[in-house]
């Protein structure tokens, strides 16, 4: 890596172009991932010793997540106060707002927990736009296929043509909740073609298409008669007797205290992982996807699947430091945007695959023909001046976030290139689930990126907005059918003695606990030295 | 021998276990205990008052006196039995007290073992009806046992005792209503009559006047599994397999804080603290323990001191406590007895069947009390009330419901006076601000 040309050299030899051919290629895909992709590295797996998954493969992070003991027992609930309601759900991103919009609005009573604010959360960090397959050219037997052969063929494909059937009616009903979106001059919703697929099919508004998103969902939220709360997450989910899922405890983190609440049903939509850093990867993730909900499922009796793959977006940021993993919408790639290594060359098409543009990233870089910072971070072009040399003013007028970006960075993206380099973008796997978002826990639904089946082996831009929409409506409405149930199940922890049970008898640590919760990073102590974290120049 | 082989070695035998097969239960041990019985009808009642049976299901009261009693009615003029008043075996399986999990494992996994007991004790008693009166919330019990009882429908032995007896011999498998106290002898007569499960008034007691006003016998699931192997081998041996003073093997169903939680049939009069240590792995995460509310909740509890106790009708009585069902929910500390106590109360509340007004309300209002002090707002004047309740209200219900829901309450308020009071303080401390 050392090898890699310096970012000052590669800056000064750097000149857009009008026109470049893409060279033959040199490793088939297969290999190519084999190789460099992330996923593919075999010390960073291990075999899963406890719960449902026992025997899987699964990366060490999470394993060492999922295997690790419960931040409450017994003692911890003496005194907690007990609320009861129809629907509980975890999370309040897009897919936990739109589960909580359609509950509520089949007559349940919802409370929405979350771990920050609502609102915040990955939805409003997808730029590029959401799967329909609205175009004249386009069908959903189109946007199946293409989701089914970008998964590698193994998503479930139940799951995958309930989205694709859902996705014009999850625009419809976007629209009707008050989301914009690019129209041309005739008022029909633009659209633009996504890596890995055979049609244009990317809605978009801006680059800030998840952000427009959240905003309308937020506000649908807040009109309606969902109870809100925040800064609340979930230490642990409630069993009752027959195994099925009860309730939750939620720790109120402005009260101090914990909070049982007892529901008929409970949905998690606590998102992905980014937080964990796989690999010592950046992220583009916001603060609180730390994969709490795939911990509270596993540890419910939930069967998670393809628990060692995850998306790493070829654009992250990589220069300056300090915006590391920020994350370039694949919106630029789609509109004609080249990738370019050290010595100027375009080295892959860039509108394969996230998963086949990350490895070829990375193999660049790895093989020498990388840019190394001053930093040491490595990384190669993403060369927006070129765009813009073709069709002039195309970065100001769709992608005003790239724009603003590029100020924090103090380059201009309409002349400097930016420098990329995969960043941990989005748990492909997760919870087992059927049609309406139902686990195999009675009681417990998952939706949006905690649940798994949809992706596959890696996912196509603009299918998680959808994903979150459509399988958030899902099993908003399979859960709000339960309010008809006679009575709360029984609160109890048992399963968490059974955890513990299991995590003995493997001889497992019990020291680390889980959920996460929030990054190692960012847990503070009164008593620690900040001194160094101080600035002391003025910039 | 090994403490831990002590484990399951007659009714849960590991090889045992198969479910409802009669040819192999007539190949393993089946079949012996029986022909005894029929060779010698009338040894069937002095080998089981020689072996010291006792009932199993939670009372502990002498088999033999109970199965006398129904012996004794429905007799001609001359001695001789009548084959005119029909005599009911009611097999009690609506097992449904919190912690227990026995009956259910011997239905599903070794019903010919029961259905061989439930004959022979038929026909000491000179029974024709036999009911196995079982709970359908239990997974798989009611089906395992419509399959075995049908197996036995053309079988010789069947057709011997019914010679035997004068006339035949029938068995019937019957769902309960699944409620808690259907469980109760007379509970389980209105239900298997037809009527919602309301406990009768005593006497008459059902020996004289039970199912259909018949002389009726009610034993315990477990008790009938012990009869055919006590025929086969002797009072003697049976009493052997205990230890010390104590006869016969009791299924202990551990549940709670400890490593492997599970139903172990140990000898009667093993020490409690090799249940929990050997045989239940000791104390899950190494905790201490705190409590244990043994034979279900509806009874005293045990404390650390008492671990050294054999687990043995008797044993258990010189500590102010009793075996009951053989449930043992075991906790540790750092768990709120409060919190488990309100729950245990809730259910007793939830479970009353509402016939007598002190254990409609009294239950009621103990958990509405206990609710409130464990949720940090309840007063002094809450708890004093909580205290008169257990006074006043044991004696006044018809079943025992409302005194062991009581007895349980007292035992807590005796033990953990401190975590009752705990919240109340905080509550103080609160208002002086």
């Amino acid at each position: 890596m050392n090898s890699n040309i310096s970012y000052r050299e590669a800056l000064e030899k750097y000149t857009p172009k009008k026109e470049s051919s893409l060279p033959p290629t040199t490793t088939a895909k297969g290999a190519l991932l084999e190789e460099f992709h992330p996923d593919y590295i075999t010390e960073c797996r291990t075999t899963l010793k406890s719960g449902v998954n026992r025997g899987d493969s699964c990366h060490t992070q999470l394993a060492e997540l999922l295997q690790s003991d419960s931040r409450i027992n017994e003692a911890n609930l003496a005194g907690a106060e007990t609320i009861e309601t129809d629907v509980l759900v975890i999370g309040g991103g897009g897919a936990g707002c739109a589960a909580a919009l359609i509950a509520q609005q089949n007559g349940a009573r919802v409370i929405l927990a979350t771990k920050l604010r609502l609102g915040d959360s990955n939805t409003v960090m997808a730029e590029g736009g959401i799967q329909a397959s609205l175009n004249r050219e386009d069908t959903p037997q189109l946007h199946y296929d293409d989701t089914i052969s970008a998964g590698h063929n193994r998503s479930d494909p139940k799951l995958v043509s309930k989205l694709v059937l859902d996705g014009p009616d999850v625009i419809r009903w976007l629209i009707q909740q008050g989301m914009q979106f690019d129209l041309d001059e005739f008022g029909d919703i633009l659209t633009r073609r996504a890596g890995g697929s055979s049609a244009d099919r990317i809605c978009f508004y801006r680059d800030y298409t998840g952000l427009e998103m959240m905003r309308i969902l937020r506000e649908s939220v807040h009109n309606s008669n969902i109870e809100v709360w925040d800064y609340s997450p979930t230490v642990e989910l409630l069993g009752d007797e027959q195994g099925g899922c009860s309730g939750a405890v939620i720790s109120s983190l402005q009260q101090k205290r914990y909070i049982q609440v007892s529901a008929k049903s409970v949905i998690i939509a606590t998102g992905g992982i980014g937080r964990m850093h796989l690999n010592g990867f950046p992220t583009s993730n916001h603060f609180g996807a730390t994969g709490d909900g795939l911990v509270l499922a596993y540890r419910m009796g939930v069967k998670l699947r393809d628990l060692d793959s995850f998306q790493y977006h070829p654009t992250g940021l990589s220069h300056p430091n300090h915006l590391t993993g920020s994350l370039i919408t694949e919106g630029v790639r789609s509109c004609g945007t080249w990738l370019l290594n050290g010595n100027g060359e375009r080295f892959i098409d860039e509108l394969s695959a996230r998963d086949v543009v990350a490895a070829a990233v990375i193999k660049e870089c790895r093989e020498g023909r990388g840019i190394t910072t001053e930093d040491g971070n490595v990384g190669v072009w993403l060369d927006t001046p070129g765009l813009e040399l073709r069709s002039p003013g195309i970065l100001a007028e769709r992608f005003p976030k790239l724009i603003s970006l590029g100020k924090k960075a103090a380059i201009d993206p309409t002349k400097e290139p930016l420098l990329i380099y995969p960043t941990l973008h989005y748990q492909n796997g997760g919870a087992v689930i059927d049609v309406d978002g139902r686990t195999e826990v009675d009681g417990l639904f998952c939706c949006g990126e905690v649940s798994g089946g949809i992706h596959g082996k890696n996912r196509l831009m603009g299918n998680a907005l959808l994903e979150i929409i459509s399988f958030g409506r899902r099993a908003g409405l399979a859960a709000a059918e339960r309010k008809k149930l006679r009575h709360n199940g029984q609160l109890s922890i048992e399963h968490l003695n059974q955890l513990r049970r299991e995590l003995s008898e493997e001889n497992l640590s019990l020291e680390k606990q889980g959920p996460l919760l929030f990054p190692d990073y960012a847990k503070f102590d009164l008593d620690s030295d900040y001194s160094k974290l101080r600035r002391t120049q003025k910039i | 021998m090994n403490i831990k082989d002590q484990a399951n070695r007659l009714l849960l035998h590991p090889e045992r276990r198969f479910g409802a097969d009669l040819d192999t239960w007539m190949v393993d041990v089946g079949g012996e205990g029986l022909e005894n019985a029929l060779q010698d009808p009338d040894s069937i009642i002095p080998t089981i008052k020689n072996a010291e049976l006792l009932g199993l299901g939670g009372s502990g009261f002498p088999t033999h006196i109970k199965w006398s009693y129904v012996s004794e009615e429905g007799l001609n003029e001359d001695g001789s039995r009548s084959t005119d008043i029909d005599k009911y075996l009611i097999c009690n399986g609506n097992e449904d007290e919190p912690g227990t999990f026995k009956d259910r494992i011997l239905l599903k996994e070794t019903p010919h073992q029961v259905i061989e007991g439930a004959l022979i004790t038929a026909l000491g008693v000179g029974a024709n009806q036999i009911v196995f009166y079982i709970n359908p919330e239990q997974k798989g019990s009611l089906e395992a046992m419509e399959e075995a009882t049908e197996q036995w429908s053309d079988s010789t032995l069947l057709q011997r005792i019914s010679t035997e007896l004068g006339r035949p011999l029938e068995l019937f498998v019957v769902a309960s209503s699944g409620h808690y106290i259907g469980g109760e002898e007379t509970a389980a007569l209105e239900s298997i009559e037809g009527n919602f499960p309301f406990p009768r008034g005593k006497p008459p007691y059902p020996a004289k006047a039970g199912l259909f006003g018949m002389p009726t016998l009610i034993n315990n699931i477990e008790t009938i599994a012990n009869v055919s192997h006590i025929m086969r081998n002797g009072a003697e041996w049976f009493k052997s397999l205990g230890r010390g003073s104590s006869h016969g093997t009791k299924i202990f169903s551990l549940s709670g804080d400890v490593l492997r939680p599970g139903a172990y049939e140990l000898p009667m009069g093993t020490p409690l603290q090799e249940l929990i240590d050997i045989h239940g792995g000791g104390m899950l995460l190494n905790r201490k323990l705190k409590a244990v509310f043994m034979g279900g909740p509806s009874n005293t509890i045990l404390t650390p001191k008492d671990l050294d106790v054999p687990l043995d009708f008797y044993k258990v009585q010189e500590r102010r406590s009793s075996l009951g069902t053989g449930a043992m929910i075991v906790v540790s500390e750092g768990t709120g007895v409060v919190r488990r106590v309100t729950e245990y109360i809730s259910f007793f509340a939830k479970s009353s069947c509402g016939q007598c007004p002190s254990c409609k309300t009294g239950t009621y209002y103990a958990a509405q009390l206990l609710t409130k002090i464990d949720s940090g707002s309840g007063s002094q004047a809450d708890l004093d009330t909580l205290i008169n309740l257990t006074k006043i209200l044991p004696g006044s219900g018809r079943c025992h419901l409302l005194d062991g829901a009581m007895k349980l309450l007292d035992s807590s308020l005796y033990h953990f006076m401190d975590e009752y009071e705990q919240p109340l303080l905080i509550d103080k401390t609160v208002d002086n601000r």
